[in-house]
């Protein structure tokens, strides 16, 4: 390259090149081969040349470490799910885009692992390949709660709206963990039949608010353990514990379970009182044999229970309105029920019921006034709990939690009260008070040092 | 050449008057005055409803003579709002030919008696405020178009009320109120604080410096927590309402006062405030996830609740699968009101489903 406006002292001519074959950088005449000057060894600035490291010695910016095994990882991932390739593209694009984020550039390695299991969990999600984020827990080995916070934090800074999973969408995986098809036929059941029966049953627990709210995984496992017991009713399997049939499946027992199979169960006998062929009582004892045909004729049996309830609660009515000593929410009671009856079941929306659907609306300002009318009748449950009423609620309702009795409110205060100086001085130590404390503190601090 | 037409079309809104009050008066032909009725309508609805949007673009102040109208200064004060508007006003949307009159009258106004067209004026101005695109009934312009006429109304569609853009129904309130559950609120007293001292001196005060740097305050009424720094913030939590937040506050103030401290009351201000409320009717979360997607974030393994974003007001609501539903968010309790009230038929909606 030719360097203008430089001559060579040697020759005159100003042909002189920079000479970059040797380790220093020189000047050099081509026409006679004198050095015009040197490189620049010596004269860089003290402490080093104005240009950074980074800046200058890479060509291109060589890419994190991390970062390329948090993608190998990733893949590593997909692989084990084997989901397709559109969604491991869109997860590694999703995680490199994280990556980059503050929030998660300087996080700990392992939280990179579980950022990248998150991307494939939301990639997943909008591909409409439902995994649980149990599954990605499991898979990651991490903390549930680490996965749970890392994802809603991916969430909000990507932007990214992802559908909810569905727990039907779920079931067909979950249920394939279980393995019961290598047993002697009396506890053995394919896969697909265990599946098609759970999963009925846990669409009927959706019709029955058994599922909205909750998580996934004990509803499924109640689904696959009542569902199993269900399809070959014998003493075997009726007598076989939630926990044995862990054991079984080599599966990990959930304790939630425990509590959704008793609601299922519940919800079961609901049902099962309605098939006109049972003599007798139906428990959670003797309900799982009827489970076959509670399934196959749900619709019907849902109808039924509905309308019988309502018959029930009419009759209540009946008797409460000539009696008016008892609970005067009777005509609410119906009002709420009735708004519930659409609720359960998509099938009811078919039946005829106009004249029931109008009330609802005029009658929704007795379900306000009831909370009064009983405190008036000094019932023992001052707040009346619409959840009994009805034929299926949200067990949270049905089972309301204890709560503290509300303190008695402070009314109509203003702000600008006079603050009387007795208040204050209640709150404040008398001297004695604080010499005795000072006194005692200093006690136990040289008890502790010696 | 529109100002003419729109003064001439003022001319036989007028002579309606007229005949109305005939009527009235029991000079003139019912049937006959039904007839001109049906004919005038015909022809002026299409010039009446650009008169109403042009009313109601035009500036307020415009209101101010009308709405004294009420009897023969009618014309004087019409004339001179409308020649006010013409200046003002676009009114090439109207068409060309308001002068046919000919028209044979429309079947649906045929049937109706006096009585009815003269009930219809009660309404009139309500529903001609419905003809016009503001939804909202200004009631500047319902004055004046009430004291425009005291008889029938010429000017609305002769079946009675119907209105061309649906108006919010005010009275489908819900019913429940939000019951306030916590209130935060900041103070600033104004003078640095030696927390050690004040720890020492106070009954109700924590302090642990390791865990953290406030001392933690309580006093039992109204019965609340304050976190005081030894900058001099405080921030009181733990009222149930807007006046008893500031009644504690002040409290606390009193307390540091009296240890000694030259504690003021500085910029006081609500910083949040928490509400919730029960409607009584279980609801489908997963529905309301797809169908208010942008607003929703529902995940039953993280939570058993769906968190709700709502944009106007920014409050954010938490709705439980029992029908409770949790506020927060607010620095104001209209703010919570409107927020529940606006989420109340999105979630009745869910239960007839």
């Amino acid at each position: 390259m030719f360097r203008s406006g430089l001559t060579c002292p040697g020759c005159g001519s100003s042909n002189i090149v920079d000479d970059d074959l040797y380790a220093q950088a020189q000047l050099v005449c081509t026409d006679c081969g004198s050095v015009v000057s040197e490189g620049t060894l010596a004269d860089e600035p003290v402490g080093g040349s104005v240009v950074s490291y980074s800046r200058s010695t890479a060509v291109t910016k060589k890419p994190c470490m991390n970062l390329i095994k948090g993608v190998q990882r990733l893949k590593a991932l997909c692989r084990i799910l084997r989901v397709n390739s559109e969604i491991e593209d869109q997860s590694e694009k999703y995680y490199k885009d994280a990556y980059q984020h503050e929030s998660f550039i300087n996080v700990t390695l392992q939280k990179k692992e579980v950022l990248a299991g998150c991307c494939l969990l939301v990639s997943c999600r909008l591909r409409n390949w439902p995994i649980t984020m149990g599954t990605i827990s499991c898979l990651l080995d991490a903390d549930f709660n680490v996965v749970g916070a890392t994802y809603k934090e991916m969430v909000k800074i990507l932007n990214i709206k992802a559908p909810i999973v569905n727990v039907t969408d779920v079931m067909e995986a979950h249920s394939q963990e279980y393995k019961i098809s290598s047993y002697p036929e009396e506890l053995a059941e394919t896969s697909k039949d265990l599946t098609k029966r759970a999963l009925a049953l846990v669409e009927l627990a959706a019709e029955s608010w058994i599922v909205t709210g909750r998580r996934p995984v004990p509803i499924m496992m109640a689904a696959v353990y009542l569902g199993w017991q269900s399809l070959n009713p014998n003493q075997h399997r009726l007598r076989m514990s939630l926990e044995k049939f862990c054991q079984l499946a080599q599966v990990k027992k959930c304790r939630a379970a425990m509590t959704r199979i008793a609601e299922m169960k519940e919800m079961l006998c609901k049902l099962g009182k309605e098939l006109p062929w049972i003599r007798g009582a139906v428990t959670p004892d003797n309900v799982i044999p009827q489970v076959d045909d509670i399934l196959q004729n749900r619709y019907a049996l849902l109808r039924r229970a509905m309308r019988a309830h309502e018959d029930t609660l009419q009759a209540e009515c009946q008797t409460s309105s000539a009696d008016p000593q008892t609970e005067q929410t009777a005509p609410s009671q119906i009002t709420e029920h009735v708004a519930q009856t659409p609720n359960t079941s998509s099938v009811e929306q078919s039946e005829p019921n106009p004249d029931r659907a109008e009330p609802p609306a005029d009658k929704e300002a007795n379900l306000q006034t009831a909370p009064e009318q009983s405190d008036v009748q000094g019932s023992p449950d001052p707040a009346p709990n619409w959840g009994k009423r009805v034929l299926f609620a949200p067990p949270c309702v049905v089972h309301p939690k204890k709560r503290r009795a509300p303190q008695p409110e402070l009314q109509d205060v203003t702000g600008d009260e006079e603050i009387s100086d007795s208040e204050i001085d209640s709150y404040l130590r008398t001297p004695r008070e604080v010499r005795d404390f000072v006194l005692t503190q200093k006690m136990l601090s040289e008890e502790g040092k010696s | 050449m529109q100002l003419s037409s729109f003064t001439w079309n003022l001319l036989e809104i007028l002579q309606i008057l007229d005949q109305v009050d005939q009527v009235r008066c029991g000079v003139m032909d019912e049937s006959a005055l039904e007839r001109y009725f049906d004919d005038s309508i015909a022809n002026d609805s299409a010039f009446i409803l650009g008169e109403e949007l042009g009313l109601q673009s035009s500036a307020p102040p415009l209101d101010g003579p009308a709405s004294s109208v009420q009897n023969s200064s009618f014309l004087s004060t019409k004339s001179e709002r409308s020649g006010e508007l013409g200046d003002e006003l676009d009114l090439s949307f109207l068409p060309d030919d308001l002068s046919t009159q000919e028209e044979p009258g429309q079947d649906d106004t045929g049937a109706d008696s006096q009585t009815s067209i003269l009930d219809v004026s009660q309404d009139s101005g309500v529903g001609l405020n419905f003809t016009s695109q503001d939804s909202t009934a200004e009631p500047q312009q319902e004055a004046s178009i009430s004291g425009l006429r005291t008889g029938a109304s010429p000017f609305c569609p002769m079946t009675p009320m119907t209105p061309m853009t649906p108006m919010t129904p005010v009275t489908e309130r819900s019913g429940i109120i939000p019951q306030l559950q916590n209130i935060v609120s900041t103070v600033n007293l104004g003078c640095p604080l030696d927390l050690k001292f004040i720890a020492l001196q106070a009954r109700n005060a924590e302090y642990n410096p390791k865990r953290f740097a406030a001392v933690i305050m309580r006093i039992r009424e109204p019965r609340t927590t304050a976190l005081i720094f030894s900058s001099g913030k405080m921030v009181c939590t733990g009222a149930k309402s807007e006046e008893q937040s500031r009644l504690a506050a002040r409290k606390y103030a009193r307390v540091v006062q009296k240890l000694g401290f030259p504690a003021r009351f500085l910029d006081f201000k609500i910083q949040n405030m928490v509400a919730s409320c029960d409607v009584c009717f279980p609801i489908r979360l997963e529905g309301l996830v797809l169908t208010h997607q942008q607003f929703s974030s529902y995940e039953p393994e993280l939570f058993p609740g769906l968190i709700y974003r709502m944009v106007k007001p920014r409050i954010v609501l938490l709705i439980f699968v029992s029908g409770k539903v949790v506020l927060t968010g607010a620095k104001e309790r209209a703010e919570i009101y409107e927020a529940f009230e606006n989420i109340y038929p999105i979630l009745k909606g869910f239960r007839k489903q």
